[in-house]
């Protein structure tokens, strides 16, 4: 391995964890590429842990101090702020190793945050900090190293021979570790070449896998965290803690924890494999169940189903999967969905013919790089994973992004020779790949146009190429400069907004109420759905805050659930949401009531909200949603399901008979931009927010957040 | 492959196994620290431990469950995080777990409990690896 | 007639649960099924006869990425 030359190292007295909290954060500068580094511990406050709690709460707190109204996510005062939360790092329950990245995002210029799996997050809070913040810019590329045990942090340049992700992370497991044993004691923050000219750039979380012997991936994907790491030149944080014992949190009540998680360990074992079928197949399992209810994204997302699908079906993908390996990503997960598919040869690319193990395909790889551009052969889609993760780029951006690009070019928009060569067709398995591995390096124009992502792509399109941006507009899936993940929302008033009325874009952490919508009908009135797209996006944040995984949440349900609780309520897994309040008692030691679980949630939603006011973003003309998004743009969309659609104009109190279809079409959008705003109305209202989308005075003081500085934002807008 | 065999009908349900047990692995008499457990369900023996079935071998995420030369699955207490998921998946719910050990806890077939009991309702049997 | 989520279906003699579910597309294996108010459980869908006239509701659990 190249030489590791160390640049500073400073020592620190890891701070004991206690309840949950460590009660410090660490903050490392790398200067203004002038090898500058400080290094600095902050202590948090009762105030930060009563208003914040933890995580993604931290983070944003951290964040507001570093950065100013007029920072760019490419300043050096740009961070990424890493945290779990109180409850981040036990062992006995499932799915409780999650860690948020926060930072300013280059695809939607305000804040972003992004959830991932992995060891990093308990580790380094067992290594004393509750946060981690790096900023500045080093002038070449360097890893930062923190020894949880010797208290040590440590800078060192480091030119690798490669910089993509499973190169690097396996290059830093092993240089960092004194035997095989020893290599789950570590876990890398890494990112890609790609990285370096996509604002697609992912980070990729790592732990170790004693059995397959092999570095695995989880990705912070979304937002361009990745981007912001490689603008600042770090190629890793690592972060290193020995002997695991699982009590690290000092909670305040271990018995109950373990009776908690047992329990749950017990019910997964039980149910699982009549439920969601993560043991085997991962979320991979929704693949067939999104097309039966036409929520599969399909070309685009022009449609809902292909008769292709039991290519890609849960049985194609079991076979794949290696069964019966332990595969949580943190200890104690029996929930176990990091599905891997070994001994895969890869097929194009730099890394052609080597036998590897491949992190997924979740879901949303699945039908990203999959059914979102026209292709239903699992092996592609393995393919594309794999160089995606290793690349860092967020296959989720990655294939919304290529299905707009194809359709761009099946509309004629784009031609071959703006595409320096590449027909890119729905479906057009080989250029599409060739198309992301020329994504790595970014020389070619073409490739390094895509990977700016599809607001970026629309404006250059249409000045370089002579594009028609109207029509790109209308087909463009992407809301506040994300592109949107995998699913239809097309057919669900309320899903519509879970997609577009979020804080940081369409990604489906907010909110996922399709099915409560458009099949159990729970939500009748605009009342309704701005109910549960107040209280689900708040509900979820909680996650974020206290370092947990929504999986265990309710893609598994106690065997009694739905004989105990009715509707809505056995929609919430009340017993399972009671587990979560006993566990973060369990831990912190303080009462935790559901009513408070949202307040806490709350208090950072509508922070976050005002943070993005702050960066001029964060009002209503921000909430951008595409035609496409809404319902058929163009005939073929209609007629696969026409009569359908004549319901649905009817049902608009518009008569479809002897209407041309381009008219209908316009009718029922124009219908639904209507409905559109009405659901806005009163999402807005019920969060507590003015028309313009600004949080209101009195939300801000009801919440006591009503910070001078939060005022300061706010008040133009009231 | 050896492992500990009770026989229900000889079983009293006196507690002295677990009197003998939780007295030798955790220095305490306290049934809850025992790795074999008699409870009396309806005035019959419901008793559960270990019969070295390996069953909680693969969902360790450490491979801290491992056999030895006896065929004995033994909790390598280094690797061990005590997050409990073998506690949920052994098949005869024989993995237990107390907040004053740093793991759970199981059965080794060790024989203390044999030479304890009055009736002859336990011994340690020598099974011969099939295949 | 009978009613699925508030929406009208025709009936048939010796209609079961899992033929509703099926005639629905209802295919999702998370779904609580409720028909009159009285819970079935998923084991019971092929067995369990749905009257004329009954009122079905077929709660698809969230899940969802």
């Amino acid at each position: 391995m190249e030489q590791m030359k160390l640049l500073a190292e400073w020592k620190y007295t890891p701070a004991k964890v206690h309840r949950g909290y460590a009660r410090q954060y660490l903050s490392v500068d790398l200067g203004k590429k002038d090898g500058v580094f400080t290094c600095e511990t902050h202590p948090v406050s009762d105030e930060m842990i009563e208003k914040f709690t933890g995580g993604r709460g931290f983070g944003l707190r951290i964040l507001w101090d570093k950065v100013t109204p007029s920072s760019k996510w490419n300043d050096a005062e740009n961070a990424i702020i890493i945290s779990g939360g109180p409850v981040c790092g036990i062992t006995q329950y499932p799915g409780t190793g999650k860690t948020y990245s926060v930072f300013l995002s280059p695809l939607t210029d305000q804040t972003y945050n992004s959830n991932a799996g992995g060891y990093f997050g308990p580790f380094l809070k067992a290594s004393g900090f509750d946060a981690f913040s790096v900023s500045g810019k080093a002038e070449r590329d360097v890893v930062i190293y923190i020894d949880g045990d010797e208290g040590a942090v440590r800078v060192y340049e480091w030119a690798p021979e490669n910089r993509n992700s499973y190169f690097v992370t396996e290059a830093l497991h092993d240089h960092f570790s004194e035997n095989e044993d020893d290599k789950r004691n570590i876990s890398v923050v890494s990112s890609g070449e790609a990285a370096e000219h996509s604002w697609w750039g992912a980070m990729n979380f790592s732990f170790y896998d004693p059995r397959r012997r092999v570095a695995r991936l989880k990705q912070a994907g979304r937002g361009g965290g990745g981007t912001v790491l490689r603008d600042k030149k770090i190629i890793a944080l690592v972060v290193k803690k020995r002997d695991f014992s699982g009590k690290e949190n000092d909670p305040a009540d271990l018995a109950s924890l373990q009776k908690i998680g047992a329990k749950l360990h017990l019910e997964i074992r039980q149910n699982d494999d009549t439920q969601s079928l993560m043991r085997k197949v991962g979320t991979a399992h929704l693949n067939l169940v999104m097309n039966d209810y036409d929520l599969l994204p399909v070309n685009n997302f022009k449609f809902g189903r292909s008769e292709d699908i039991h290519n890609i079906d849960p049985d194609a993908y079991e076979k794949l999967f290696t069964q019966g390996y332990a595969d949580g990503c943190w200890y104690g997960c029996s929930m176990a969905c990091a599905k891997a598919v070994d001994g895969y040869e890869i097929a194009t690319g730099p890394d052609k013919g080597k036998k590897v193990t491949v992190d997924g395909p979740e879901y949303e790889t699945a039908a990203s790089l999959g059914s979102n551009v026209g292709i239903f052969d699992p092996l592609w889609t393995i393919e594309t994973n794999y160089y995606a993760d290793h690349y860092a780029l967020d296959t989720i951006s990655l294939g919304t992004g290529l299905a707009f690009v194809c359709e761009c070019y099946e509309l004629g928009l784009i031609n071959k020779e703006h595409t320096n060569g590449l027909e890119l067709k729905f479906g057009a398995k080989d250029d599409l790949l060739e198309l992301i591995h020329r994504m790595m390096d970014g020389k070619d124009e073409f490739a390094a146009a895509v990977g700016k992502g599809i607001r970026k792509m629309k404006e250059i399109f249409s000045e370089k190429y002579g594009a028609d941006r109207s029509v790109m507009e209308r087909i463009g899936m992407e809301g506040q400069g994300l592109e949107v993940s995998q699913y239809r929302c097309q057919e669900s008033v309320a899903q519509w907004g879970g997609y577009f009325l979020t804080l940081k874009g369409p990604q489906h952490d907010e909110a996922w109420v399709i099915f409560m919508d458009m099949v159990n009908k729970q939500l009748p009135t605009f009342e309704d759905k701005a109910e549960a797209l107040f209280y689900f996006p708040n509900f979820r944040l909680w996650f974020s805050l206290a370092g947990i995984c929504k999986l265990p949440w309710n893609d598994v349900e106690p065997s009694d659930n739905r004989i105990r609780y009715r509707g809505i309520e056995a929609a919430k897994v009340p017993e399972h949401v009671q587990n979560y309040l006993d566990i973060y008692t369990a831990v912190t030691g303080k009462p935790l009531s559901k009513e408070e679980m949202i307040l806490q949630s709350e208090r950072v939603y509508n922070y976050e909200r005002v943070f993005n006011l702050r960066m001029g973003k964060g009002t209503r003309e921000w909430h951008n949603i595409p035609d496409r998004a809404l319902g058929p743009v163009f005939p073929d969309e209609w007629n696969v399901r026409a009569d359908y659609f004549d319901g649905r104009l009817r049902e608009a109190g518009i008569a479809p008979e002897g209407l041309p279809v381009e008219e209908k079409i316009v009718k029922l959008l124009e219908y639904r931009r209507k409905e559109w705003e009405k659901l806005v109305d009163a999402v807005y209202k019920r969060r507590g927010w003015n028309a313009n989308g600004v949080p209101t005075l009195e939300t801000l003081k009801r919440l006591g957040i009503d910070f001078p500085e939060v005022v300061e934002v706010v008040k133009p807008h009231q | 492959m050896k492992f500990l065999k009770p026989l229900l009908d000889k079983c009293v349900m006196c507690g002295a196994c677990m009197s003998a047990c939780s007295k030798a692995w955790a220095k305490k008499d306290d049934p809850e620290m025992s790795r074999i457990s008699v409870k009396n369900v309806t005035g019959l023996p419901d008793i559960r431990v270990c019969d070295q079935c390996g069953g909680c071998i693969a969902v360790c995420p450490t491979m801290a469950l491992q056999r030895d030369k006896n065929g004995v699955v033994q909790i390598d207490r280094q690797k061990c995080t005590s997050c409990l998921i073998c506690v949920g998946f052994c098949p005869s719910a024989s993995m237990f777990f107390h907040a004053d050990t740093d793991s759970p806890f199981k059965c080794v077939a060790c024989g203390i409990c044999v030479k304890a009991c009055p009736e002859g309702a336990l011994s340690v049997v020598e099974q011969k690896k099939e295949g | 007639m009978i009613t699925v989520n508030g929406r009208e279906i025709e009936w048939r003699q010796g209609m079961t649960i899992q033929n509703v579910l099926d005639e629905c597309g209802y295919t999702y294996r998370m779904i609580a099924v409720w028909v009159d108010g009285t819970p079935y459980r998923r084991e019971h869908f092929a067995a369990t006869v749905v009257p004329d006239g009954s009122e079905v509701q077929a709660l698809h659990m969230i899940s969802g990425g």
